[in-house]
């Protein structure tokens, strides 16, 4: 068992950092403020091959292993969370579906283009009365020729307003009575793609949420992932590897905030002594501490599962789940470290204890993370 | 030409950086000083072409005897030729000390003679003394921390420092003084210059250097992002000053490199300092020793500059600047 | 082909480490290492070398076993061969033997290189001696302080300045440089380059011995200076300490010391106030 970081964790964490604190840093806030995407930063990302985080070399990719790509989203976020968000859900729910379950040819098409970035990808399963509840898509698609014709109305879309691909999930008949869903390689310039309005949201302002309209947007059938039918097998498998994202964009939100408390304790006076010396303070920092310690644990674990090639559903979840939790809990107290600064849009700790409350939210809720848990501890024979 | 027999201290004439930094005046003040303690003479070296300008200052200023060589092969500087003569005349007079201004020439030049000349060198001493052993004493900057260190060379001749310009005061000149002036010929054997020079010329737009400024207004990280850093430029026009900067706010592109004030930039003698949300690392401090008078703010009172200051502000860098602007335009205009 | 060596040193993240007065010692152990940023500046400089003309880098550092670090970020970067030379014997080495002991493993290692690249100075010590007494060892026509290099067969032009003056040098070679921060921004990493970085090919690790330097010799080349003593800098003047708001401070520090302001720049802030009227 290895629990201290190799040397190429190290340089992967100093190298991503070094890359955040330079380019990232200087505009974090202000592209929170106004809601922009940063396209100059993203354009330099993608040389840099952040597009293409798990994606083999032979189509471009940086073929890290999942540790090193959590890494990498970990420092991001801990700069700018919106931004971490975007390559989260890229690599995460847009790529892993075509490692997984695409066919050579679908590979050959779409993977160097996702992994140099060309391709900023989405994942579109949420809408209006379908979030946990994937059955309960509305979105159809009905086969005409060689084609899928789709239509509905996908909400929450992240990277939505940028993406030049998005993998829909729609449904496509029942099976049994049961409604059976498929997945849909849509490419943004196909006619009948909308995008609607960005989201005015609470955090992560900095990404382009935005809903998608498939309005008779035509499908070529080439363009079905896997099977008509595999929906559900996709969408639970990907969900897997999406909370191992969120989990890691979680982290990096608390150790932004966590380190920003830390520098501030410091530094504030009071009762002529810098705060870090009360005790209470130091509780704070303490349990922030150890919290974000056991997270990362958590969270590598999973990902080496995953690498092992074993089932590692459960601990994704048991990392996202502690991990967002962490986040929330971590940037309040920051928050309530900086005192009244803390509170106000001067310091950075108020951007991070927005941007964390959706980690509990996204890519399953806390309630169905720990539904999955209990569901996956009750279905074991041995404990 | 007489030899001396007695221990001598030499000073390497930088004459090229005479209009700026005036190195080798301070060091000659200092060598006659040391000079007193271990009963040397003070040995001013000059190499170059029409050199008799340098030969009258130099004299003026302390040396008891000058080594020159008047050649217009050594019209400009060379460091392969530098140190093919220096090395040659050492070897013949076992000089006791060695003393480099450094400058870029001589923070280039002095290794390589050391290594050269098989002996120890201290990189930008602060100050210079002799032990009671008689031994030259230099006090460099050391690795990284807020500390200086008293190093020795103990049993390899000649003792060699470089010395960073501001860190000595000249005396006035004399030019009733007299030395011995002897113009040696350009040896024989010298080995030709692999580098060449091209061409050269004064960088005009360097010479505006804040080494001169009676005001400075320095910034380091504390001062938040670069758009505030930016700010302190608005202060320093106010009160006709210039913006220096410390390593990391280079390093991280607010600031030139041309603004680093410290040990491997600028070092600067302003009569007043306001230095904004700057700890006071050595590497920043070393090049602050004649700032007359220093205002630091910073939010930690425990940072090293507070100390170091005649006032300081607890307070945000940023936010005091902004007042202070505002303050004195209200002053200025009232 | 050219051989291109680029001399690489590990210093500490930090600019100010804490002092350990027990000790006597830097706490070296509170910051992680990472690539001297003048060093990041001569492998950039390399690397473009290698993106205009055909050439191969080498780089070298002399370290504990963790500087290997600097040299996977190298090699991440497009560095071709690593060598870490690492061995207790060599751990107090100052200038003066640190450059004999990196002439010893470049003459071993890359014998026909044609151009050794060094920083202009390190972050934690900024002597600035490795480079132009690594020439010295080498025999070799050095330039310090490089701001631009371009190459015309055999011949090396480079662009520096130094003390205010610009010059445009020439040397055949092999030569040496030092490279400053004013040019060659250092490249972000890859990485896909990391990843490669890792997984091909391994760091040649040499120890003193493999060099040929004793530890008798390694003692006389360090003890040219010795440290008599190492202290703090006692910075502590009797000073005024004003604490409050901004506004507060600013209205306090204006009121108490606008002489000493005025003194300062040479006329009261008054007359400058007439001076502007006027102008």
């Amino acid at each position: 068992m290895q629990f201290n970081p190799c040397m190429k964790h190290k340089l992967i964490r100093n190298s991503v950092r070094n890359f955040a604190e330079t380019e990232l840093a200087p505009v974090a806030a202000e592209i929170d403020r106004n809601a922009v995407f940063p396209l100059d930063v993203i354009g330099k990302m993608k040389n840099l091959n952040y597009f293409g985080l798990q994606v083999p070399k032979e189509f471009g990719g940086a073929a890290m292993d999942s540790i090193s790509a959590s890494i990498v989203i970990e420092e991001i976020s801990r700069i700018c969370a919106a931004v971490g968000l975007c390559i989260a859900v890229h690599n995460g729910v847009a790529i892993y579906p075509f490692l997984q379950f695409a066919n050579a040819e679908q590979k050959k098409r779409y993977l160097p283009k996702l992994a140099s970035g060309e391709f900023i990808g989405a994942f579109s399963l949420t809408e209006a009365n379908a979030g946990s509840d994937s059955a309960s898509v509305e979105t159809t698609a009905v086969k005409r020729n060689d084609e899928y014709v789709l239509n509905g109305t996908k909400i929450f879309v992240t990277n939505g307003g940028v993406c030049d691909l998005a993998l829909i999930f729609a449904l496509t008949g029942f099976e049994l009575g049961r409604p059976q869903s498929s997945v849909f390689i849509v490419e943004s310039n196909y006619p009948g793609f909308l995008r609607g309005e960005l989201e005015d949201l609470c955090g992560m302002r900095a990404n382009p949420v935005s809903s998608l309209f498939l309005e008779d947007c035509c499908v070529p059938e080439k363009n079905v992932l896997g099977k008509i039918g595999d929906g559900m097998k996709i969408g639970l498998s990907t969900l897997d590897t999406g909370r191992i994202g969120i989990a890691a964009q979680a982290l990096g939100i608390a150790q932004g905030a966590f380190e920003a408390a830390v520098k501030y304790a410091k530094e504030r006076q009071q009762f002529k002594k810098p705060i870090a010396s009360l005790q209470t303070i130091q509780n704070y920092i303490a349990d922030m501490a150890t919290e974000i310690t056991a997270a990362r644990l958590l969270l590598y674990r999973a990902c080496s599962l995953k690498d092992e090639g074993v089932s590692f559903g459960c601990e994704a979840s048991m990392a996202k789940l502690y991990c967002s939790s962490v986040a929330s809990k971590v940037t309040s107290l920051a928050v309530q470290i900086h005192g009244g600064y803390g509170y106000s849009k001067e310091y950075d700790v108020e951007r991070y204890f927005r941007d964390a409350k959706v980690t509990e939210i996204y890519e399953g809720t806390s309630e169905i993370q720990r539904l999955v848990i209990a569901r996956s501890i009750l279905s074991q024979l041995i404990l | 030409m007489k030899k001396s027999n007695k221990k001598s201290i030499w000073v390497f004439g930088d004459y090229r950086n005479y209009y700026q930094n005036r190195v080798t005046l301070q060091l000659l003040s200092k060598a006659v000083d040391l000079a007193k303690i271990i009963k040397a003479e003070v040995c001013a070296l000059i190499f170059g072409h029409e050199i008799d300008e340098w030969i009258m200052e130099y004299t003026a200023h302390g040396a008891d005897r000058i080594l020159a060589i008047d050649d217009p092969a050594l019209k400009s500087y060379s460091t392969e030729r530098y140190l093919a003569i220096i090395e040659a005349l050492a070897k013949e007079r076992d000089p006791e000390i060695i003393l480099i201004g450094a400058t870029d020439f001589g923070r280039e030049f002095a290794p390589r003679l050391a290594k050269r000349l098989k002996t120890g060198l201290s990189a930008d001493c602060v100050g210079l003394d002799i032990t009671e052993d008689g031994l030259l004493l230099q006090l460099a900057p050391s690795f990284g921390g807020n500390m200086l260190a008293e190093i020795i060379t103990e049993r390899h001749r000649p003792q060699m420092a470089t010395v960073r310009p501001g860190t000595f005061k000249e005396i006035p000149h004399n030019y009733e003084r007299k030395a011995l002036v002897e113009r040696l010929p350009l040896m024989k054997n010298l080995p030709k210059s692999r580098v060449r020079l091209i061409e050269y010329e004064r960088s005009v737009e360097k010479e505006h250097t804040i080494e001169n400024a009676s005001v400075i207004v320095c910034g380091g990280r504390g001062m938040g992002n670069k758009e505030k850093f930016k700010r302190l430029q608005e202060l320093a026009k106010l009160l006709g000053g210039n913006v220096g900067a410390t390593r990391p706010v280079v390093y991280a592109g607010w600031a030139d490199h041309d603004a680093l004030v410290g040990q491997a930039g600028k070092h600067i003698k302003p009569k007043i300092l306001f230095s904004f949300g700057i700890s006071g690392a050595i590497q920043h401090t070393a090049g602050l020793g004649e700032a007359n008078f220093i205002v630091a703010i910073n939010k930690n009172s425990q940072a090293t500059m507070m100390k170091m200051a005649d006032v300081a502000i607890a307070a945000d860098a940023s936010d005091v600047l902004n007042s202070l602007i505002k303050e004195l335009k209200k002053r200025i205009r009232e | 082909m050219l051989n291109l060596v680029v001399c690489l040193k590990q210093v500490p993240m930090v600019t100010e480490l804490p002092w350990d007065e027990k000790t006597g010692t830097l706490r070296r152990d509170l910051a992680a290492g990472m690539m001297n940023p003048a060093c990041k500046h001569a492998l950039e400089a390399a690397l473009q070398i290698k993106e205009k003309y055909f050439a191969k880098i080498t780089v070298i550092t002399m370290g504990p076993p963790a500087a290997e670090e600097v040299l996977r970020e190298a090699m991440a970067l497009g560095a071709d061969e690593a060598i870490l030379i690492c061995d207790r014997l060599l751990a107090g080495s100052d200038t003066f033997a640190t450059s004999l002991v990196l002439k010893e493993a470049i003459k071993k290692k890359c014998p026909k290189f044609d151009l050794i690249l060094c920083g202009a100075y390190t972050a934690d010590s900024e002597t600035a001696q490795v480079g132009p007494q690594l020439a010295e060892e080498l025999d070799l026509p050095a330039a310090a302080y490089v701001e631009k290099l371009e190459i015309f067969g055999r011949t090396l032009r480079l662009r520096r300045l130094v003390d205010n003056f610009r010059e445009t040098l020439e040397m055949e070679f092999p030569a040496l440089v030092t490279i400053s921060m004013e040019n060659y921004k250092p490249r972000f990493t890859k990485l896909a380059g990391l990843e490669n970085a890792f997984c091909g090919k391994g760091v040649v690790v040499l120890d003193a011995a493999a060099l040929g330097i004793k530890a008798a010799s390694m003692e006389q080349q360090c003890s040219r200076t010795k440290v008599r003593k190492v202290f703090l800098k006692k910075a502590q003047k009797e000073n005024v300490l004003i604490q409050g708001t901004a506004s507060l401070v600013v209205t306090e520090f204006l009121d108490k010391y606008q002489r000493t302001i005025s003194t300062a720049i040479g006329k009261s802030i008054e007359e400058k106030k007439l001076d502007e009227k006027e102008q």
